[in-house]
């Protein structure tokens, strides 16, 4: 009931405020968030046509076992850049998340770091593996998540012994409005095609953002919005490892063409950015209007 | 206080096992049944522990050693003894008599105690109680005796050497007088030299000097007799902790189906929801008891991450809890009884419902538990900075239900700008893996190495990071240097070698080679 009354009252303010909804959105309880999560990489948002669609699976493999580290690396890039401003006022609920977004990067533009254990609108990320995943790959490092944007107290994670326990608790993760980003991570094999459309489903309702990390590249049908196969590039050396890189390439894109990018994390901006004097591994394929549409 | 002795516990239980329908005539079809005892050990010696109705008619006792029992009467039926049956039986009695009162405790090897006081009257006062205790038991097939009384001591002479059935508050000197001393609970060497004395009856000792007792027999036999008469206070231990709040409900009908279970679950959440309220309290911690109607007893615990009250709330953990069970949950014929206790409860200051904020905290503790529920609550984890310079001990991953606030992780950040430590994986395995590698001495990084079967070509290396060992412990382990290096595909690890070459004894093996952790 009280739900019902907050999230009334919150569209009558909206109104009050003057601000309209922008389509397509997602309303979460907080107000009207975009329906898509920009990387921040233009050539591979407008690929994206925006970002990532918010409310929606999206699968990451890694080419090989070994490359486990840096498809994870891609999925917590992803789930850091997750627009979340710490500081609890209620302006910040009623305010359009662009604005939230370029105070955001106000802030972090003049160095302040928001506390991302305090205030009520901070990312919450819920990371599933499953045991044998865990075992083989190494369990997430606090330390190493930190560096990576994604602040540790704000992660849950959960292990769980079968598939079909993964497959309930990203279910259960995603119908959570506290939660933005669900990350399920799985050893090689096959899914259930009705458990993936459940997963779709259960994304869509809730706006947050489901990613299956696969340890391998899997041939299966899915109703995800995008797959990626992201293994590690060789970084610049001087003196040393440089900066981490990875090959991302979009294998499947339900909103466009498909790509092939190396991309580096830049310690300075927190997000990962096209390495420079990298070309393109391939020349993106671009869409073909005359297509045939299977 | 209710005494209760099995006494026949052990070849009851022998019986009920291999007799599949175990009923009050079992006893009559004795006669047709070779006579069990129960033997074991005891020095070098096998020697009767336990005997049936049929063996004592035969004049067999405990104590008596096979042997001589073989030689008395070929014919009986000697088992091994299990004292962990016993034990597990015994407990699951005092499970069932969680139905008359919360107080149960063990009385070791085959007795129960059970403190009544305040809850005869749920069954229509004592006597009702006792009748509904004597059927069921009658009816499970074991040979038993009780007595009640106002102390534990009292009721245990009564329940051991008095007449059955006894039941004697305030009478407590009368019904102790005429039994035998050993019904005091007093080492069997103090009671032989009591009778050695003349002192066979607590009626012997009762208006004795006190003082030249105890100089001879020591203080133990006036503590137990002030104990019996209630002069001295002795404290019952219940075999599981008492719930501060509990709400039941009786079934005329047993209920079996797992929506009936859950709302009276739900039902009985809504009762004990004003209670705690009215103490400004949430459970942390609840178990749902549930009686089966042929004396199973299913505990079903669940753990909060918060303080909760909401009957809804309560439900949801146990839909969760009986999902995980799924087939191990036998309802078999029904269940007669159910219980919901608060094991843990903790304060829980009202809370305003939010336009925003407070919701999406209840909202994920409300996950944390559905997941708690349905995995188990060492599988929800969040991860927690540790007080510790050593990569695995730096953090733990801990219950998610017991970790608030930041974790740690404000002080982590401040330490690693202070230090300005270097990097740290991404992943980082479970227990460092040792690789064969090829390095430089005594230094250097490694230039190949094979982990997991398979070999990388180090192109890039970064380090040493020297890490000491816990040298304040006999088990820190070696310092270690660990180097962050890439291989020639652009995997990132790090890896380390436990020792230096530097504090090598001639003779030992070189340091070894381990594989930590994956970068990005």
């Amino acid at each position: 009931m009280g739900l019902v009354m907050n999230a009334q009252l919150r569209q009558h303010l909206l109104a009050l405020q003057g601000t309209t909804r922008t389509a397509p959105g997602i309303e979460n309880g907080f107000g009207v968030l975009p329906a898509v999560l920009p990387l921040g990489i233009a050539a591979i948002d407008t690929m994206l046509g925006g970002g990532l669609m918010r409310g929606a699976l999206h699968e990451i493999a890694a080419p090989a076992e070994a490359h486990s580290a840096a498809a994870t690396g891609f999925a917590l890039g992803i789930a850091a850049s997750w627009p979340g401003l710490s500081q609890p006022s209620t302006s910040c609920l009623l305010t359009l998340p662009e604005v939230v977004d370029a105070r955001h990067k106000v802030y972090a533009r003049a160095g302040w770091r928001p506390d991302p254990g305090a205030g009520h609108d901070g990312r919450r990320i819920v990371w599933i593996a499953e045991e044998m995943a865990r075992a083989e790959s190494g369990a997430p490092h606090g330390a190493g998540l930190d560096a990576f944007g994604l602040a540790p107290e704000r992660l849950l994670t959960v292990t769980v012994s079968h598939r079909r326990d993964l497959l309930w608790g990203m279910e259960e993760a995603l119908r959570c409005r506290a939660v933005n980003v669900v990350i399920g991570e799985m050893r090689p094999g096959k899914i259930d095609e009705i458990a993936v459309r459940r997963l779709s489903l259960a994304a869509g309702e809730g706006g947050a953002l489901a990613l299956l990390l696969r340890a391998a590249p899997a041939a299966d049908s899915s109703t995800a919005a995008t797959r990626w196969i992201v293994g590690t590039a060789s970084s610049v050396i001087a003196h040393g490892p440089g900066a981490p890189r990875i090959a991302a390439h979009l294998v499947r894109n339900r909103r466009g063409p498909t790509g092939s990018w190396i991309l580096e994390w830049s310690d300075s901006d927190e997000r990962f950015v096209l390495a420079t004097h990298a070309q393109p591994v391939a020349a993106p394929a671009f869409d073909r209007p005359h297509r045939q549409v299977a | 206080m209710l005494s209760l002795w099995l006494r026949r516990l052990s070849t009851d239980r022998i019986v009920r096992s291999r007799d599949s329908f175990p009923s009050p005539r079992a006893a009559g079809r004795g006669e047709e049944r070779a006579p069990l005892v129960v033997t074991g050990k005891r020095g070098n010696v096998e020697v009767l522990t336990a005997v049936d109705e049929a063996a004592s008619r035969l004049g067999l006792s405990p104590g008596l050693t096979l042997a001589q029992a073989r030689a008395m009467h070929p014919g009986i039926d000697a088992v091994a003894e299990d004292i962990e049956a016993d034990t597990a039986l015994l407990e699951s009695i005092a499970d069932w008599c969680l139905r008359y009162t919360p107080l149960v405790a063990c009385d070791a090897p085959d007795g129960l105690l059970l403190d009544i006081s305040g809850c005869s009257h749920l069954y229509g006062g004592e006597r009702a109680l006792v009748a509904d205790l004597n059927g069921r038991l009658e009816h499970a097939g074991f040979a038993y005796s009780f007595a009640i009384a106002g102390t534990i001591g009292a009721a245990w002479a009564a329940a051991h050497y008095g007449k059955p059935g006894g039941h004697a508050c305030g009478e407590e000197r009368t019904l102790l007088a005429p039994l035998p001393l050993s019904a005091l609970r007093i080492p069997p060497v103090t009671a032989a030299s009591l009778a050695r004395v003349g002192l066979k009856r607590i009626g012997d000792v009762l208006d004795l000097p006190r003082a030249p007792l105890t100089a001879r027999f020591g203080s133990d036999v006036l503590r137990q007799l002030d104990r019996a008469l209630g002069h001295e206070h002795e404290p019952l231990t219940p075999r599981l902790p008492v719930a501060p709040y509990v709400a039941e409900q009786r079934f005329a009908e047993p209920i079996a189906r797992e929506d009936d279970i859950l709302m009276v679950a739900r039902r009985l959440a809504r009762r004990l929801q004003l209670a705690l309220e009215r103490r400004g309290v949430g459970a942390r911690r609840i178990e749902l008891t549930l009686f089966r109607t042929d004396g199973m007893v299913r505990r079903i615990a669940a753990g909060t991450s918060r303080p909760l009250r909401d009957p809804d709330d309560i439900r949801g953990l146990f839909v969760e809890r009986l999902a995980a069970l799924a087939d191990a949950f036998d309802p078999g014929f029904g269940f007669d009884m159910a219980r919901l206790s608060v094991i843990v409860a903790e304060p829980c200051p009202p809370q305003q419902i939010g336009i925003g904020g407070g919701e999406d905290e209840t909202e994920l503790c409300r996950l944390i538990d559905r997941l708690s529920a349905r995995l188990g609550a060492r599988r929800v984890q969040r991860l927690t900075a540790q007080d510790s310079h050593i990569p695995e001990a730096a953090e733990a991953a801990l219950p998610a239900q017991a970790v608030n606030g930041d974790a740690g992780w404000t002080a982590f950040r401040r330490y690693r700008e202070e230090t300005a430590l270097s990097p740290r994986p991404l992943r980082l395995l479970t227990r460092p893996e040792p690789i064969e590698a090829v390095a430089e001495v005594p230094d250097g990084p490694p230039l190949r190495f094979r982990w997991r079967r398979a070999l990388h070509e180090v192109v890039a290396a970064e380090g040493p990071e020297r890490i000491e060992g816990a040298w304040w412990s006999e088990h820190g382990g070696p310092a270690r240097d660990y180097f962050r290096v890439e291989d020639k595909s652009g995997l990132r690890f790090w890896l380390f070698r436990a020792g230096l070459y530097r504090d090598l004894v001639p003779g030992d093996p070189a340091p070894a080679w381990f594989l930590h952790g994956t970068f990005a």
